[in-house]
Formats: C-alpha cells, structure tokens, sequence
C-alpha cells in the first residue's frame, strides 16, 4: 500500500515538526545542566558539603585553679549525665514532635525523677546548642546512666554521657575569688571577644575563672562527622583534639586562706555578743578581710563573709538558690565585698588626707595642730570621737596615732579656705587620695571591682544637677518652716556649692567619701613598702597541662605615694603608735600579743552610715621594720574598728606568724573607740 | 544461433546469481537497525552501573550483596532482548491485528492492580506480583494504547473523522482513567500525550487538536480543583517551585533539593564512580528508579549527563528516520509514537531531579531500574527494528 506524494511529504512535515518539539525538549535539558553542574556547581558542592558533614565539638577540660603550692581550688571531674537530642524530640515550638517523643520525655522524667515541664524546659533551653545532645540531668547514678544505655529501644534520642564539671575540693573556700562558670548567653555570644564560642558553652560568670577565661579555657575539639541522610555516622573526616585549659597557679596561701575565713567569720560572729555603749548588740551583719604581701602586691588571702556554695552552679544553678543569694535579707553572699564593698573609709582615710595637707603646705609633718574636742564651722559643730577631751597639741604623727578628728578637721578647713580664695582651685585631697590609691580601681586580676569616690567641686556640682528637681520637689513638699524644708530649699538653690563642711567631713573619710577594703590594702601597702603602690594580684603564673610555664604574673608598681621621706616616716611613726603605744587607738585589740617580736603597725577606722551601727576597720602591717604581710578587716555594723575590726587582724597576723594558729584563736574584742 | 538465457547454464547462473543478490538485499534480516539496538543496549549497561552505585553503600551496609539489584536488571535485560528479537520478527503488519487483545490484556491487568491482588508501595497501587516478579502493568498500557491508536487511525485510512477520534480517545481513556487511580499521574500523562501525537502524526486537523488541548488543560485544572488528585501528588507536582527552600526538608520539596544538590554537585567531569556523596549517603531518595539521573548526574557530571542525553537523541534520531521511512501509516504512526514517548519520559523525568518539572513517577527509558519497563523498552525497539526492517 503506497503512500501518495501528497501524503508521504504531509506525514513528513508533521514527523518534522515533532523532531523540532523534541530537539527543543532536549535543549531546554542540556541548557538547565550546564546552568545547574556548570555554572552554579560551586554553589551545589558546598551544599552537597554541608549535607554529608557535621561538625562535633568536644569541650576541652578547663583548666584548674590552684593555691601557690599546687593544691587545687577547682578542678575537673568526670560526671555521668543524661543528655537528649532536642532536634530528635522537640518540634520549633517547644513541643514534643510526636507521641512517641512525648513517651520518651514521660520515661525520660520518671527516671530522672523530675517533672515531665522539667525535662521539656531544659531540653528546650535555648542557651543549648542544638548540634549536641542537651544535658537533662547531670551527676546521675550509675545506675541511672546504665539504665538509658540497655534500654536503648524506649530512650530513643536520649544518651549517657561523661561530662567535665567543675569540682571544688575545699568546698566554699575561696569561691569569690575563684567565681563559677555559666553558660554563655545570646547577648554575649554577639560580642567580639566572644567571637569563637557557640551557644552552651561554658563562661567564667565572676572571678578569677572569669578574669582568666582565656587562659583557662583551652581550645576545643572539633570533628567532622561524615553521616548520611538518616543521620548515621559513616567517617570521622577530620579531628582536632580537645587542648585542656592552661591552669591558674594563684598566691593564695591554702593555711592562711582557710585560717583567714575562720578568723573573720568566728570574729564577726563573737562580736554580735558585743553590748555597745548604748546597750545594742553589735549587728556585725557582714565583713571582708584581706592579706597582701607587702613586698609584691600578691594577694595571700582574701574573704567575704558571708560566702556561698560554688558547687551550687554546677551543672546550672537552681532558681531556689540564686533567689537565696540574691535576697537583700542574706547580705547578697554572691558579693565579694573586699573589692566590690563599697564604705566610708573612716579614719583609715586619714593618711591620705594627713598627706594631702602636708603637700598642700598647710601643716608640715613636725608643726603641731590643737586637737580640740570640736571644731565649729558655720554654726555646725564637727566633734573629735573623744568627747569633749582636749587632747592638746598634735603633729601628724601623734594625730594618726589618736585618730585625732579635728585636727584634720581645722587643716581641711584652712585649705577650703584657700581653694575657695583661689580663681582656679587646686584640689589636693583628690590629687593626694588618687596616689594613695583611693578612687580609682587598683587594677587586681577580678571582675567586679569598684573604683570608690574622693569628692570635690565637680563631683558636687554634677550631683547636684542630677538631683535639683528632687531637692526642689522635696523643699515644696515640707511643711514650711521645718528642718526638712529647711535643708531641702537650701540643697535646692545652693547645692552645687562644695562647702566647708564637706571638706571638713572628707578629711576623716567620711561625707561622700568611699572605698573597698581593697583600696584600703593597696593604700597601707604602698606605706609599709616606703612609697611604691603596687597592682594587688592573685594569679601568679599560667601554667600549661605538659607542665609548662606560659606566663608569670610579675608585681607591678601601678603608682608612687608622692610624699617626702619626711612625710611617709611621720605617718610610718604614727601608724606604729596606734599599736605599740597605749595611747594608740588600735592597742587595747594587741594586748598579748608579742610586739616586741612582731611589731605592728596600723589604723583603726570607724565608719558612720548614719542610722546604721558604724562599719569598723583596721588596717596594719607587720613586721614593722621589714613588713611581710598588710592586712585589712572591714565588718560592717561591726561598731569601732578598734572594737572588732583591729581583733581580727590581730588574729589573722598571730596565725600568720605562728603565734596563735587559727583553731586556737579566740576572739576578744577590743576597747570600743568610735574614731 | 539463439539461444536464449534460459539454455545458457553460465548465464542463466550468472542471472540467477544477481536476482538471489538483488532479493536478498531485500530480505528484512538484512536491515536491521544496529545503531539502535547497540544505543539501547549502551544505555542499559549505563543504567546497570548507575543502579549498582546507587545502592552499594545501602545494600553493604545491610549485608546484602550490592549486585542485587543490578542482576535483577540483568534478567530483565535478557528477557527484553528476546522479546525484541520475537517482536522483531513477526511482521508488524500482524501486530496490528493483535492490537485489540494487546489492548484487552493490558487494561485487565490494569483492573487487577486496582483490585485486592495488586500491591501498594509507597502510596500507589501500581505492581501484580507473580512468582517472585513485581509486574508494573501500566508499562505494557503505554505499549498497548500505542499500538492500538495507531491501528485506530490507519484502519482509518489517513483521514480520520470526529468518530475515529473519539474512538481512539476512548481507547486512551480507559487505560488512563485506571493508571489515574493507582494514582500514577505521571503514566496517565504518558497516554494522553501518546495519542495527542498519534493524532498530530496521524493527520486529525488542527482544529481538533486545539479543542482536545483545551478540553485536556481543563480536565487538568479540574482535577487539581476538586481534590481528585490526592494530596501527597500535589505537593510533589508543586514542590519543585520551592526547592531552594531549605526549610522544607523532609518535605516533598526535600527531594527535589537533594536532587538539585546532586546533579549541581557534579559540576563538569563528576565526582568519579561510586564518589557520590549525595548518591552514597542516600540524600537522594529513589536514586536507583525515578532519580537514577541524578547518579550519573553526579558521579560524570555535565559530561556524563550529556552523553546519556546524546544516547537517547541518537534514539530519538533512529525513531524518526525510521518513521520518515516506513512502508505504511501504521508504521510511521508507531515509530513516531515510540520516539514521542521516549521524548516526554526523558524531558519529565531528567526535567524533574533538575527541578525543571514537578516530581512524577515516570521512569528514565533504559536507565531506571524496573524489570517491566525495560522489557517494554526493548520491545519498542524490537517494534522500531520490525518497522525499519519491512519498510519495502
């Protein structure tokens, strides 16, 4: 059967034109491959990349913290923990993806023995990194871990797992200065020095394990996992091993740590039996004390009282126990009040302002100053803490050893008067405080320090302008003609005005005047050292895993007293009277104990926070003629720092020199002067 | 002295010599096609390798010989080429009165799939099991309504009316109807286009065609409408549009993204045999049937792919030639037809893991793994070879 022409060239147009639709068919094809593999390859490989690997990253041990003879503060112990896959079990939302998810969280929380919101909450916490199994309960028992282990077919999802946690083998001892570590939050995960740590990890939250974080941290371990589609994990690709953490050797002296605790604990708390003058009992609510060698700077002890348990925040602290410690009723225990301790210095104050006026050439070291029982300014009387005793003619010297307020009082004044009378004034209270180390931080390797305040003019006027609208609204609110009225229309209208009377009240360390206990230590460090401020330290050197010391942390002079010879021997003179002499205001707290082997040199200082009971303080250094170590005890409510303060101090040097050890200490409570 | 041939036993030899010669260059055995068994059979032994490293790590990793699958092939291959050498000899002539049984055979299987004795995988009801053999006979219904339209349209001598078009539409229908149903949206496509081509091929007038293409895009968008195409079919028919959403894992767009990755990933050369990634680790779903592309996509790359794309043109090419020069319409028709299937299975199924076309289950002619449509492949080409060869 032949096909007609006519016909055979039709079938043959219409089998052309599939041909063409067919060509364009596969030219669509071939163009979309050279787009896809050609052009955009690069692109599909680094997906194709990301597909088939993950990366896992192994925590590297922190590095320890340890006393300056190598005995660990902190270190690191393995601890079994029950971690899940938050991917596997909960969807976006939070929510269990599943009801099979849902039956492993309600067996996951029977074992546990938690609540089933527990569990969901902490596998939910988004602080986790989702690329690692989310710790549900750390420090579970053997058996408990066994127990996930051989049921693997109900804990879908669920793993036991070693974790490092930290460990504390002395308890609380030293937990301000070591601090705890916490993991990481989004907003500092956003900060440059943060810039290679993931969610979940670990941080130093405060002290030395947050001051040293770089160095404790260590590098951590990263493999590249090579898995398939069902998660499965084929290859290990790539392995940097975990690097531990370098550890922290500190100057910390583990005897005289331990013993500085006990002593400023049992002395804060023999003193609340103390009956005042007026009849109460000495609250002494808390305190903090501080051991420096006075050669280096190096921090031998250091406490706060009252203290809490480091090994709470392991593992995630609870809410019950930060609400503990952050309850103002406990006397905030997370604080480490040596440093962050904000007080009047009192009394100690008086060798920097002594100083300030012999620089300003108001007084010299040797010319005498009468120590009268008042000093009137104004219609304002400002009494000497000895009431109505004329204590007769003092110089310097004698002015410290009896904590004589007016003389300071008379001298602050006359330079009042001349800074007043001057067209630019030259301050120098504040000028003299900072060298002695007095408002400004003093640099100590911790978190959290505060830099205190010696006021002047501006500090007053900026003060002012902060507060006017307060002052004025109260001065409108008083009833009119009452003190309060008074006082507020006065603040109101002339409260920028840096007057006498704070000059007068800042000579003692007191009015607006504040500093830590730790300003204090580096202050009566740089006389005992003849001049040199030095940087107060705790770390002492770095030290890498192999043994290896990466760094040594050498003293540094941050400053200079700046006084003369004459001057620093004058207050040196004084300091040792307050001791060694009856007169001294800190002798009564030194009976017994052997002067004449030791001696010692010091300041009491008594603190007014008006209406609360005053903070008591003493400052010394010993031995005189070489000193080895200064020590500073503030209590706070404490009453007079010849009271309580100058007792523990006495106590901690006795321990320290071996003549009265720690357990064989009693407290015993010194004359009460209310310097 | 005449003495004609006849008595001239050198000549009369001589004579007998040429026409024996001149008759046997008309014997059908001396034309067959060899291009065109020797592609369909480099595309198989192409396919055979992407097949065995689609599925070495998986089959390893269960403890299971990794040439599983590619002897299963194997067998089917065996079995295509007897059936292409049978299909080959009978004349084609014959094979259109066979058609009608064919036809009847081919659309009651189609009804015991749907019925209790057919097996469901994944979704689908597509497979009769027979003595350890999953039969997929919607393979043979391409076959089947291929054959038969063209019977239809050439009894109709070259000049079909509105009634031989129905006819043949209804033919087309039933079939499609019941491949619907399994659901396997992409086979039912497969009808439909094959006898849209066949009625092109076959001369319907333009106009028809342009009312049958409406009436189709509107029996398309019904469907889609009213739900009669199940959920799952949707998502993957629109999941292609999305794939570079990498939220979407382990939606229907996943597979598309994974597929993506894979032929992306190949870049130019490929990444060498069994050096597939996504192919080793499974990232691919369905890598060894509907995505098997993506295999030689990845591990060849632009290269590879083109020369499977180049092998099926030169199919395409033989199909059409063969056409041009078939004896009668039947013939054109069916060559035509085979090279018009083979086009749309190609463009759906590479268009597909190249994200160029929604995701249905049409396999890559010779190259996915599949007994059933491998053994009909061959007997395509043994219907090629058949047509090629009696084309005098």
């Amino acid at each position: 059967m032949a096909i007609p022409p006519s016909e055979s060239s039709s079938s043959v147009l219409r089998l052309t034109f599939l041909a063409v639709m067919v060509i364009t068919l596969f030219v669509a094809l071939f163009a979309r491959l050279w787009f896809l593999q050609v052009m955009a390859g690069d692109r599909y490989v680094e997906l194709a990349d990301s597909n088939r690997l993950r990366t896992v990253i192994t925590e590297a041990p922190r590095g320890e913290i340890l006393t300056s003879d190598g005995e660990a503060l902190v270190r690191n112990r393995p601890a079994l923990a029950i971690s899940a896959d938050r991917q596997a079990l909960l969807d976006a939302a939070g929510a269990p993806v599943d009801e099979e998810a849902e039956r492993v969280i309600e067996r996951l929380a029977v074992l546990l023995e938690l609540e089933v919101d527990e569990v969901l909450e902490r596998l939910a916490s988004q602080r986790r990194s989702p690329f690692r199994p989310v710790p549900i309960a750390v420090d579970v028992t053997p058996e408990v871990a066994f127990a996930v282990q051989e049921r693997r077919e109900l804990f879908p999802a669920v793993v036991s797992e070693t974790l490092p946690v930290r460990e504390y083998p002395h308890g609380t001892l030293a937990a301000h200065l070591i601090g705890y570590i916490g993991e990481i939050s989004q907003q500092e995960l956003l900060r440059p020095e943060f810039a290679d740590y993931r969610a979940g990890d670990l941080v130093g939250r405060s002290g030395l394990e947050q001051s040293y974080e770089a160095d404790l941290r260590g590098v951590t371990g990263q493999r590249r996992l090579v898995v398939n589609a069902r998660g499965d994990v084929l290859d290990v690709q790539s392995d940097r091993e975990p690097v531990q953490g370098a550890d922290l050797v500190t100057s910390l002296d583990l005897d005289l740590q331990l013993a500085t605790e006990q002593l400023l604990e049992d002395g804060i708390l023999a003193s609340r039996e103390i009956r005042r003058d007026d009849g109460q009992l000495l609250p002494s609510t808390a305190g903090s004390a501080i051991v420096l060698d006075a050669r280096t700077g190096a921090i031998l002890a250091m406490t706060s009282y009252p203290t809490y348990d480091p090994r709470e925040f392991v593992g995630g602290v609870t809410q019950e126990y930060f609400d503990l410690l952050a309850d103002p009723e406990n006397e905030r225990p997370l604080v480490n009040r040596a440093i962050s301790g904000l007080y009047p210095p009192g009394s100690v104050f008086k060798t920097a302002s002594g100083a300030a006026w012999v620089e300003a050439g108001v007084v010299t070291p040797r010319s005498t100053v009468e120590c009268a029982p008042a000093f009137e300014l104004g219609g304002n009387t400002f009494r000497n803490w000895n009431r109505g005793v004329n204590e007769g003619m003092m110089d310097l010297s004698d002015a410290l050893t009896r904590s004589c307020d007016t003389y300071f009082y008379e001298l602050a004044f006359d330079q009042w008067l001349r800074e007043e009378n001057a067209d630019e004034p030259d301050e120098v209270l504040i000028r003299v405080a900072e060298r002695f180390g007095f408002g400004v931080t003093t640099g100590i390797d911790l978190p959290g320090e505060a830099s205190g305040r010696v006021p002047g003019r501006q500090w007053r006027f900026d003060y002012w302008v902060a507060n006017r609208d307060n002052y004025c609204r109260q001065a409108d609110l008083a009833s009119p003609g009452s003190y309060a009225s008074e006082l507020y229309s006065d603040l109101c209208q002339f409260g920028a005005a840096w007057r006498g009377g704070d000059a007068v009240n800042s000579s003692i360390g007191q009015g607006d005047v504040l500093s830590t206990p730790l300003q204090v230590a580096a202050s009566y460090q740089a006389i005992a050292n003849d001049g040199g401020l030095l940087r107060p330290h705790l770390g002492a050197r770095i030290v890498a895993p192999d043994g290896t010391v990466l760094r040594e942390i050498e003293p540094e002079v941050v400053g200079e007293l700046g006084v003369s010879d004459q001057t620093l021997q004058v207050m040196q003179e004084g300091l040792e009277r307050v001791v060694m002499t009856d007169r001294g205001t800190g002798s009564s707290a030194f009976r017994g104990f052997p002067l004449d082997e030791i001696p010692v040199a010091g300041k009491t200082g008594t603190a007014e926070l008006r209406p609360k009971v005053p903070y008591a303080w003493f400052a010394g250094y010993a031995p005189i003629d070489d000193p080895e170590i200064v020590v500073v005890v503030n209590v706070e409510q404490g009453g007079g720092g010849s009271q309580t303060a100058a007792p523990i101090v006495r106590n901690i040097m006795a321990h320290y020199f071996g003549i009265v050890l720690a357990e064989d200490a009693e407290f015993e409570a010194g004359e009460e002067i209310l310097d | 002295m005449d003495v004609g041939y006849r008595q001239d036993p050198d000549q009369r030899r001589a004579r007998e010599h040429v026409q024996s010669r001149w008759m046997e260059a008309y014997e059908p055995v001396r034309h067959l096609d060899p291009v065109l068994v020797l592609t369909a059979l480099a595309l198989t032994v192409i396919g055979l390798v992407a097949i065995y490293s689609a599925k070495l790590v998986a089959l390893t990793s269960q403890s299971l010989p990794p040439s599983l699958y590619v002897s299963r092939q194997l067998l089917a291959l065996g079995i295509g080429v007897v059936v292409m050498v049978v299909v080959a000899v009978v004349d084609y002539r014959h094979v259109r009165i066979y058609a009608p049984a064919v036809y009847l055979v081919s659309v009651l299987l189609l009804g015991v799939v749907l019925s209790p004795a057919g097996t469901a995988f994944g979704g689908a009801q597509r497979w009769i099991v027979l003595g350890g053999f999953q039969l997929q006979p919607s393979e043979l219904a391409k076959l089947a309504v291929l054959i038969t339209v063209a019977a239809i349209l050439h009894e109709a001598d070259r000049r079909p009316g509105p009634g031989v078009g129905l006819g043949a539409l209804i033919v087309t229908l039933i079939p499609t109807a019941l491949v619907f149903l399994q659901p396997d949206f992409g086979t039912s496509i497969v009808f439909v286009w094959t006898t849209a081509v066949l009625f092109l091929l076959g001369g319907v007038q333009a106009r028809y065609l342009a009312g049958l293409a409406i009436a189709g895009a509107v029996a398309v968008i019904a469907a889609l409408q009213t739900e009669v195409i199940q959920a799952y079919q949707v998502s993957r028919l629109t999941a292609f549009l999305n794939a570079g959403d990498a939220s979407a894992a382990q939606t229907a767009a996943f597979q598309t993204r994974q597929s993506l990755i894979a032929v992306g990933s190949g870049q130019f050369a490929g990444k060498g045999l069994f050096e597939g990634t996504q192919t080793s680790l499974s990232y691919v779903p369905e890598n060894h049937t509907d995505f098997i592309f993506t295999v030689i996509a990845e591990e060849f790359g632009f290269l590879g792919s083109s020369v499977v794309l180049g092998l099926l043109l030169v199919l395409v090419w033989r199909g059409l030639r063969i056409a041009i020069l078939a004896k009668d319409s039947f013939g054109m028709l069916v060559a035509g037809g085979i090279v018009a299937i083979l086009t749309l299975q190609v463009f759906v199924n590479v268009g597909m893991t190249i994200g160029i076309m929604p995701v249905t289950g049409l396999p890559l002619p010779f190259i996915s793994y599949g007994g059933t449509s491998l053994i009909v492949w061959f007997a395509m080409i043994g219907l090629l070879l058949n047509i090629h060869m009696r084309r005098f």
